[in-house]
């Protein structure tokens, strides 16, 4: 028996439709404990929403977000493509479909019926019998991990910091702590302070976040998240809002983190973070992943002409 | 002109000093504000009830729809409830909620004053839902995602982010709708109640002079109302420069 080694988040088909614009079209990747993923790719390619998609700030159409064995989407069983797929309603549509002989692939039609019938509410036959709804609660708690703890576990820094207004810098950090995992005050704020310590901030403890330069901001966002202890960090473009002088402070915090081994997903335009701290580079355009390697052959070989034409543009 | 100095200080006398008038200014004064004040809270609490369910329900309604279940459906039957009570207290007359309240459901109720802060309570937390709701959806949505990616639930998000921040936009305007509420229940004497309208009144029907005790509630409310809006003038510009 071979132990397998499962990934710390695993994407399988992920689609995101907002109305017609099909943002995201089938997006599959395994991201390892340790792992430093640098996402990059155009403007309005869909990054964003690929990393919203894995702690469900945004709600996939279609597909599969996997924090280690524990399935995180859909946050409702009934609406599990498995389950849809079982039912008669998919299943007619599905024959219908398939006569039409559109020459698309079984997946792409599945993806698609399945977006529909959530979209459009097609299907009438989720809440049949007692039976039925205890047989998807087993399946639920077997197979799945309630979204709130799964983003206990998954932690997010903003291109715009999103530190909470209402709150000292020092009660940023601790809310979480105390509130979620239950932390005592004096417990909370030992973590909060030695955090603030480690980036040069303790003196700031008290002020308020309009007190705080973007810098400061965005490095007080990163250890808010950090005092969840999180598995994975995702990053959305953290540098992007920042005057220029203050991106460096901000990289240094991200390349520690990466340093001292934590997993990371980060969107980011700043190439040089990408080549000299990523494990593995991203090219995300038009909703699919065109490209990915280690960033050296990534960035020395890039094969895809859309990958090339990019990286002439952004180096 | 001596004349009429000694008349004036007569009328004075008369009104205000004779049987120790001006008390029951002071105890109308006194109804008033305790009307308002607590009126004001009571607004504020069920304010914020409303509308938290109405925002909640805007912003999850739709998806939880999809979704079906019979939560969705006691969801989308308190919104309605909700709704109607915006449409029915904002759709009548003060005077008449409370001539309903006090006639027809506490009819044997003999605390009046009680009455009285239900009614405008009840009534100002209508005004105060659709205040806090508007203050709620100028929270930039970024404090809620963080909120929600720290791994809080929806309510908790709101309870410890969304609802504080608010309450600090919403503040100067919470104010006003005191202000006004301390004039409306000028009507309360409509049910019997002594506050300070009904004060003035009770004078000039002992004394048949009109002049001096109306005059006198006016000049008290517009002084109480002065200070006030100067107040949230300096609390508004406060509230501009702290930013936090
Ligand atoms: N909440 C939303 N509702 C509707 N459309 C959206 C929403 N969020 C994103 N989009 C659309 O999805 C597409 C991809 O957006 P996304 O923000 O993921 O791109 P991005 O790659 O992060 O771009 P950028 O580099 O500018 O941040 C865009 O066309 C955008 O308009
Ligand atoms: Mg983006």
């Amino acid at each position: 028996m071979t132990t397998e080694k499962k990934a710390l988040i695993k994407v399988d088909g992920l689609y995101k439709y907002f109305g017609d614009n099909h943002v995201l079209k089938g997006i599959s990747a395994e991201i390892d404990a340790g792992e430093v993923v640098v996402v990059i790719g155009p403007s309005g390619s869909g990054k964003s929403t690929f990393l919203r998609c894995l702690n469900l700030l945004e709600e996939p159409t279609y597909g599969e977000v996997w924090l280690e064995d524990k399935l995180v989407t859909p946050v409702d069983p009934y609406l599990h493509p498995d389950i849809i797929e079982l039912s008669k309603t998919y299943q007619s549509l599905f024959a219908a479909e398939k006569a039409k002989n559109s020459g698309r692939s079984d997946e792409e039609i599945k993806a698609e019926l399945i977006a529909k019938i959530k979209s459009e509410d097609l299907l009438n036959e989720k809440h049949e019998g007692k039976a039925y709804k205890s047989l998807m609660k087993k399946i639920y708690n077997e197979n799945y991990i309630n979204v709130n703890l799964a983003r206990q576990k998954i932690g997010m820094v903003f291109q715009q910091f999103n530190l909470f207004a209402n709150l000292s810098i020092i009660d940023n950090i601790t809310l979480a702590p105390m509130k979620l995992l239950k932390l005592s005050k004096t417990e909370a704020e030992e973590r909060a302070k030695a955090l603030l310590d480690r980036i040069g901030l303790a003196d700031k403890a008290q002020a308020y976040p309009s007190q705080l330069s973007g810098g400061q901001k965005q490095r007080i966002a990163i250890v808010r998240a950090l005092a969840m202890n999180p598995d994975v960090m995702l990053f959305d473009e953290p540098t992007s809002a920042l005057d220029p002088e203050m991106v460096g402070e901000v990289l240094e915090v991200m390349k520690e983190l990466a340093k001292e081994g934590m997993t990371m997903v980060v969107v980011t335009h700043e190439m040089g973070f990408a080549r000299e701290v990523g494990t593995r580079v991203i090219f995300i355009d038009e909703g699919v992943i065109q490209e990915e390697n280690t960033p050296d052959a990534f960035f020395s070989n890039p094969e895809s002409p859309r990958l090339r034409d990019f990286l002439s543009k952004v180096l | 002109m001596k004349d009429w100095f000694a008349d004036i200080a007569a009328q004075f006398k008369l009104n205000f000093i004779d049987g120790n008038r001006w008390q029951w200014l002071v105890e109308g004064f006194k109804t008033t504000l305790i009307i308002a004040f607590f009126a004001t809270i009571l607004g504020i609490l069920i304010g914020v009830l409303i509308a938290t369910i109405r925002s909640t329900y805007d912003k999850t309604g739709e998806s939880l729809k999809k979704r079906g279940g019979i939560g969705i459906k006691i969801f989308g039957f308190i919104d309605r409830i909700c709704k109607l009570y915006l449409t029915v207290i904002r759709g009548t007359p003060m005077v008449v909620q409370l001539l309903i309240m006090y006639f027809i459901i506490f009819k044997s109720s003999t605390k009046g004053t009680l009455v009285a802060v239900l009614s405008f309570g009840i009534n100002t937390g209508a005004y105060v839902a659709e205040i806090f709701r508007g203050g709620i959806m100028s929270v930039d949505n970024g404090q809620f995602e963080a909120g929600r990616s720290l791994g809080f639930n929806y309510i908790q998000t709101m309870i410890y982010i969304v609802i504080p921040q608010m309450f600090k936009i919403v503040l100067p305007t919470l104010c006003n709708e005191f202000i006004v509420l301390l004039k409306e229940t000028s009507v309360a004497g409509y049910v019997g109640i002594r506050d300070l309208t009904k004060a003035g009144d009770l004078i000039r029907g002992r004394t048949f002079s009109a002049f001096m005790p109306l005059i006198a509630v006016a000049l008290i409310y517009l002084t109480v109302v002065i200070i006030l809006t100067k107040l949230v003038g300096i609390l508004e510009r406060r509230l501009r420069r702290s930013d936090h």
